[in-house]
């Protein structure tokens, strides 16, 4: 029993190497990961302080440049790297544990329990969250990080419900789990030991799917000016180019890397699950 | 067949609609942008505060009795032939003879006598508080109006509005209800200026040339362009790509990249060395003396001195500005400054002074965190706000906070959004901040009754925000506002004594001029004002309140390009 | 397949229900008051304040209780009468809003239809196409993980500033009125091109990608391989594959009104493309309630129908429900 456990596990491991699309996805992951934890130290300026000749290009002492005013545009970006992980994480997560928990209850129990979460479910897909969050958003007047986050995972989850749910109830047809419950085990347990375990990976890839969206959804806020009313992010960078003319002046370096790194990011993360996808199906493995 | 009869009408019709286009010719039309915040929804003259989003309401369309001159600090008869004081109670107005209303209606002494009467009639009308001193407003024929007073009349303030009220006809104006009067769009406007309202849509209004207007023959003005398209630009850097480009000619936008601009010659000034702008108010960091400790007449001395205004001057306007006046008057008003009070009491950039005066009256940290506390022993903690997304002042409210952190009180900058900021503005709950909305004008009575506004109310709508309660003051302000405008030695007694309690107390901090906005490029209109030979002296400036300073001069200067 | 437009049906009015109250509720709870921001503006003296502050309270329906504020909204919603703007003060809301919608839809709905078009066929082209697969995958990755405004301040940057071939702003030229005319047209299309372009291009790379991995799951299913085994042509197994897919990629498209409506708003925002995406955010910057509302409500209403029209389309697609139609199961 032992030694097929590990020898799935290796399996996965070779299959995960082998799989470029994660090789890739997960060495872009972690190398933007790598900039956010160490970025900070790698600049002495201040993301806020006017440290050289206003709206100058990139060159050896600001290598990306500076803003309209003299600031470091690298320090501003590998501070606003760090929110980015921040609210795609927290935000994620919260989203991917709303969806699974009501999309576990509402597959598991049936019934009207399963009738009513569906409509909520169906409700909350309906109604435009970035109208919701716009509002809500603006009701707060100053905002943090950590409600923007909590925001976005308040409303990002139902199609997380809706896939577990489907998921669920196939599970639930499923002979081990008809056995636990003959044996009768608690409902929570049999969610937790029999269909969560079954359901790992893909849970897995839901959450990462959840990280990317929360990323992208919390540059849309900050972009519009709904954004954390103090700190730095990579959305805020992007609202403030656009406010001080970096357009028409041409000052590219001050809005391309903020949006192109969200794009790799966020992308990786879809390559990530793609290749994870691959790795869990062996039937995708492909050519 | 008589299908097919059918479908040749409609491509005829078709074709003669999309002949008859609509497009203004780019040698005949002046594009201008820098006024509107948001989309033009009336063009009435009764609605002050959205004026900005229909600047040409009042001098293009609308036209009051006088114009002003602040160049020269002159009064420039408009409508008006002349205005005399008969006695102290008494003031006559010649209208100029052959006005017309944009119709063809003659426009008379009656039509101003009923512009002035519904300010009696209606007290939601802007001017209404002048009727606490006016007795009445008569017609004597068609061309003679006699104001007169039922006790001294407030000249600072009747002779400022003398050239802002706007003249309406009373033909059109009298059937209206006191809603439409006071709320109304007023679309499809018939004023009596040298422009008429032609179209608009959500980001622009354009005007057209009135070719009968009356002031060609008259005054012997011929405005140059025929169209005018007023341009609203989202973001101010759109303004500043289409300014390079030619795609408009003059724009009033607070553009920061405009100094090496015009240092490299791409873009015309008024003036042509640094701060490149005129000045057309002072920004002023009001703080609330109802909280502790800025109820304490040291504690905001030390900030006076703690702020590094050439900081902000350089950071957030780019060198756009200049260094404020302590006492607050913009420099055309500098007759009514006291040079030497400045001297001895006015406050400069002095972190160490700043210290100093914190230190002797007993702000001292005292749990070495390197901020200072209360002498009470209270922790202080006070925020620095401006509305989110007015860029420059958000950086300028950055440098204060760093500099009060640099002498050791603890400020935070804030950008609440506008509405939030408002309501904390008007309702005294904020800490400390900034404040311009004494407008350029004739007399140091507007700003100084920003600042010293009274009697103070539960609502603070039109100044004084911060609650400073100083009877003293309140009644020189009085008194400078009933003193005649040509009892200049009166009037400069009176300011000195207001500076005095000014600079003493500190109970607000005027800290730059806010610039007149204004850059110009000459590809297809040349001839823009400029303090230099050969140049017309005009404020060069299309915002509401300016067409009647400068702004309608300065059309008349234009030559085109070619 | 009654009772399935049934159950939509109610969930359609339920989140109609529940997202005007929340319309309703959540501008009387925010921090400012629109009136005090106006009549601050207005700078009256104190007695006119009172006066004007009657009649804004009054044209704006605030002066009477609650709940009957609450009734009054449902009966003006269904009138359509959605008040006066604050922030446009006299302008009636449905007006401002009547001006803006063209302009929304005339980005949006081809936008959307074009790029699931477009994003579908490319889609299964690609899949299983080594080549293709291989160069265009990531950059179809690279395009759906865009931040909406992030392209479109790229293509403004790129064609609208250093190549200048298009404007970066407004809904058309600033020498021209709104008539009928090719010029006037032309005009109009030049100014749509850039704001349509980026939001079909980031909505072409989801599709796209969506639609490739929906092909390949489709190729490696057990009735694939069996068609592949009975050597059936390899055309024929794809056109199974790909009506198959299309399914999830209809949901998909109502799953994705949401996000596609927000990215409008920030696309608008970009461009200051006149429409209720910029209006919106203008809205929430000046604090008008009444704006706020409206917009939120058009919003909501075009969702919904999107969503309906989607489920429409899925009923006609789907050989299942259309089974259930005719009574077969």
């Amino acid at each position: 029993m032992k030694a097929q456990k590990n020898r799935t596990k290796n399996e996965f491991l070779y299959f995960a190497w082998r799989n470029k699309k994660l090789r890739i996805g997960i060495f872009i992951l972690l190398f933007f990961i790598l900039l956010a934890i160490v970025g900070p130290y790698l600049t002495p300026y201040d993301p806020w302080a006017y440290v050289g000749p206003p709206a100058s290009g990139p060159s050896q002492k600001f290598w990306f440049g500076t803003t309209m005013f003299g600031q470091d545009v690298f320090s501003q970006f590998v501070h606003g790297l760090r929110p980015v992980f921040l609210v795609g994480a927290f935000g994620g997560g919260l989203a991917t544990l709303i969806g699974t928990v009501i999309g576990f209850i509402a597959g598991y129990r049936g019934g009207w329990i399963d009738e009513i979460l569906n409509t909520l479910t169906n409700v909350v897909l309906v109604i435009p969250t970035l109208a919701l969050l716009l509002i809500l958003a603006a009701y707060l007047g100053v905002r943090s990080f950590f409600i923007q986050a909590v925001f976005i995972g308040c409303t990002a989850w139902p199609w997380t419900a809706r896939a577990v749910r489907a998921q669920t109830m196939s599970l639930k047809a499923r002979e081990f789990v008809d056995l636990a419950r003959i044996s009768g085990m608690r409902a929570t347990k049999i969610i937790l030991t029999e269909i969560a375990p079954n359901m790992l990976s893909y849970l897995v890839m839901v959450f990462i799917l959840q990280f990317g969206g929360a990323i992208l959804n919390a540059a849309t806020l900050d972009f519009i000016g709904l954004g954390p009313t103090r700190g730095i992010s990579l959305g805020l960078m992007m609202q403030i180019a656009l406010l001080w003319g970096a357009l028409p002046l041409g000052m590219w370096w001050w809005f391309i890397p903020p949006g192109l790194t969200i794009a790799l990011l966020v992308g990786a993360l879809y390559i990530t699950n793609v290749g994870l996808d691959e790795v869990f199906n062996p039937k995708l493995r492909g050519i | 067949m008589r299908g097919k009869w059918w479908v040749v009408l409609g491509i005829v019709a078709l074709l003669a609609s999309l002949a008859m286009g609509q497009e203004f010719p780019r040698a005949e039309t002046l594009y201008i942008s820098g006024a509107a915040w948001g989309p033009p929804t009336d063009w009435n003259p009764f609605i002050t505060w959205s004026k900005a989003n229909t600047s040409g309401t009042i001098g293009l369309i609308y036209e009051p009795l006088f114009f002003y001159d602040p160049l020269k600090d002159e009064l420039i008869p408009w409508l008006a032939e002349y205005g005399e004081w008969k006695s102290d109670q008494l003031f006559e107005v010649k209208l100029r003879e052959g006005l017309t209303w944009q119709d063809g209606t003659p426009l008379t002494a009656k039509d101003v006598v009923f512009t002035f009467e519904l300010g009696k009639k209606y007290p939601a009308v802007w001017y209404s508080p002048m009727w606490d001193y006016l007795d009445s407003v008569v017609n004597v024929g068609d061309y003679h109006v006699e104001f007169s007073f039922k006790r001294t009349p407030l000249y600072q303030e009747f002779v400022n509005n003398l050239y802002n009220i706007a003249i309406v006809p009373k033909h059109i104006w009298e059937t209206r209800t006191e809603e439409e009067i006071t709320s109304g769009a007023n679309e499809n406007p018939i004023g009596s200026g040298s422009y008429k309202y032609y179209a608009h849509g959500p980001d622009r209004n354009v005007y057209i040339r009135n070719e009968d207007w009356w002031g060609k023959k008259i005054l012997g003005l011929n405005p140059a362009p025929k169209y005018i398209v007023e341009i609203r630009f989202a973001t101010n850097n759109l303004a500043l790509g289409a300014l390079l480009k030619g795609e408009i000619d003059l724009s009033n936008n607070f553009l920061p990249g405009i100094a090496t601009l015009a240092q490299l010659g791409y873009v015309k000034t008024y003036l042509p060395e640094p701060p490149y702008m005129l000045s057309a108010n002072t920004a002023v960091l009001f703080l609330n003396t109802t909280k502790k400790p800025m109820d304490d007449p040291a504690f905001r001395k030390a900030l006076a001195y703690a702020i590094n205004v050439d900081a902000i001057i350089e950071r957030a306007f780019a060198g756009l500005v200049a260094k404020a006046s302590p006492t607050a008057l913009l420099p055309h008003l500098a007759k009514y400054v006291d040079e030497e009070l400045v001297a001895s009491l006015g406050f400069t950039y002095n972190p160490t002074k700043a210290k100093e005066i914190l230190a002797a009256a007993g702000y001292k940290d005292l749990d070495g965190d390197g901020l200072v506390e209360a002498p009470d022993g209270s922790k202080i903690y006070l925020e620095v706000t401006c509305p989110f997304g007015w860029t420059d002042w958000m950086e300028a409210i950055r440098v204060i906070s760093e500099s009060a952190q640099a002498v050791g009180i603890n400020v935070v900058h804030r950008y609440p959004d506008y509405g939030a900021w408002n309501t904390a503005l008007v309702t005294g709950t904020f800490d400390m901040t900034l404040n311009n909305w004494a407008s350029l004008s004739n007399t140091p009575w507007t700003v100084y009754n920003l600042l010293f506004n009274h009697p103070i109310r539960d609502i603070m709508g039109s100044g004084n925000f911060g609650r400073y309660n100083n009877p003293e003051v309140f009644a020189l302000v009085d008194e400078l506002a009933a003193t005649p405008p040509w009892d200049e030695q009166g009037m400069k007694a009176i300011c000195f004594k207001i500076q005095e309690i000014l600079l003493t107390d500190l109970p607000m901090i005027p800290l730059w001029y806010n610039g007149l906005w204004a850059q110009y490029v000459e590809f297809t209109w040349t001839n823009f004002p400029g303090a230099y030979e050969g140049r017309p002296h005009w404020l060069p400036c299309t915002w509401a309140g300016y067409w009647q300073m400068g702004g309608l001069h300065t059309l008349c200067e234009l030559k085109p390009a070619k | 397949m009654w009772r399935y437009l049934g159950r939509k049906f109610t969930i359609y009015v339920l989140t109609f229900f529940l997202a005007v109250t929340i319309d309703w509720v959540i501008p009387r709870f925010m921090p400012g008051n629109p009136v005090q921001t106006m009549l601050s503006r207005a700078a009256l003296r104190a007695e006119a304040v009172e006066v004007m502050r009657g009649y804004y309270l009054k044209a704006f329906g605030l002066d009477v209780p609650i709940w009957q504020q609450y009734l009054n909204f449902w009966k003006a919603v269904f009138r359509g009468d959605l008040g006066i703007s604050v922030y446009l003060f006299p302008k009636p809301v449905m007006k401002v809003i009547a001006e803006a919608i063209p302009y929304t839809l005339a980005i949006l709905v081809p936008a959307i239809l074009l790029s699931w078009l477009a994003g579908n066929k490319f889609g299964a082209f690609a899949a299983r196409r080594k080549w293709l697969d291989s160069t265009l995958l990531p950059l179809g990755y690279f395009l759906t993980a865009t931040p909406y405004m992030w392209l479109g301040i790229l293509l403004a940057w790129g064609f609208g500033v250093a190549l200048g071939w298009f404007p970066i702003a407004g809904g058309y030229s600033f020498a021209m009125t709104p008539h009928f005319s090719w010029k006037f047209v032309l005009d109009l299309l030049w100014h749509w091109f850039l704001p349509f372009a980026s939001l079909f291009l980031v909505m072409f790379g989801g599709w796209a990608i969506g639609m490739r991995n929906m092909i390949i799951y489709e190729l490696e299913a057990d009735y694939a391989q069996y068609l592949e085994s009975l050597g059936a042509p390899r055309r024929l197994i794809r056109n199974y594959a790909f009506h198959n897919a299309l399914l999830p990629q209809i949901t998909g498209l109502a799953l994705q009104m949401g996000t596609i409506a927000a990215g409008a708003v920030v696309t608008e925002t970009v461009f200051s493309y006149p429409g209720i995406g910029s209006l919106i955010v203008q809205a929430i910057q000046n604090q008008d309630y009444f704006l706020i509302q409206g917009c939120f409500l058009f919003i909501i209403i075009g969702v919904l129908l999107a969503n309906f029209l989607v489920d429409i389309a899925y009923l006609i697609v789907d050989p299942r429900t259309r089974r259930g139609m005719l009574g077969e199961t």
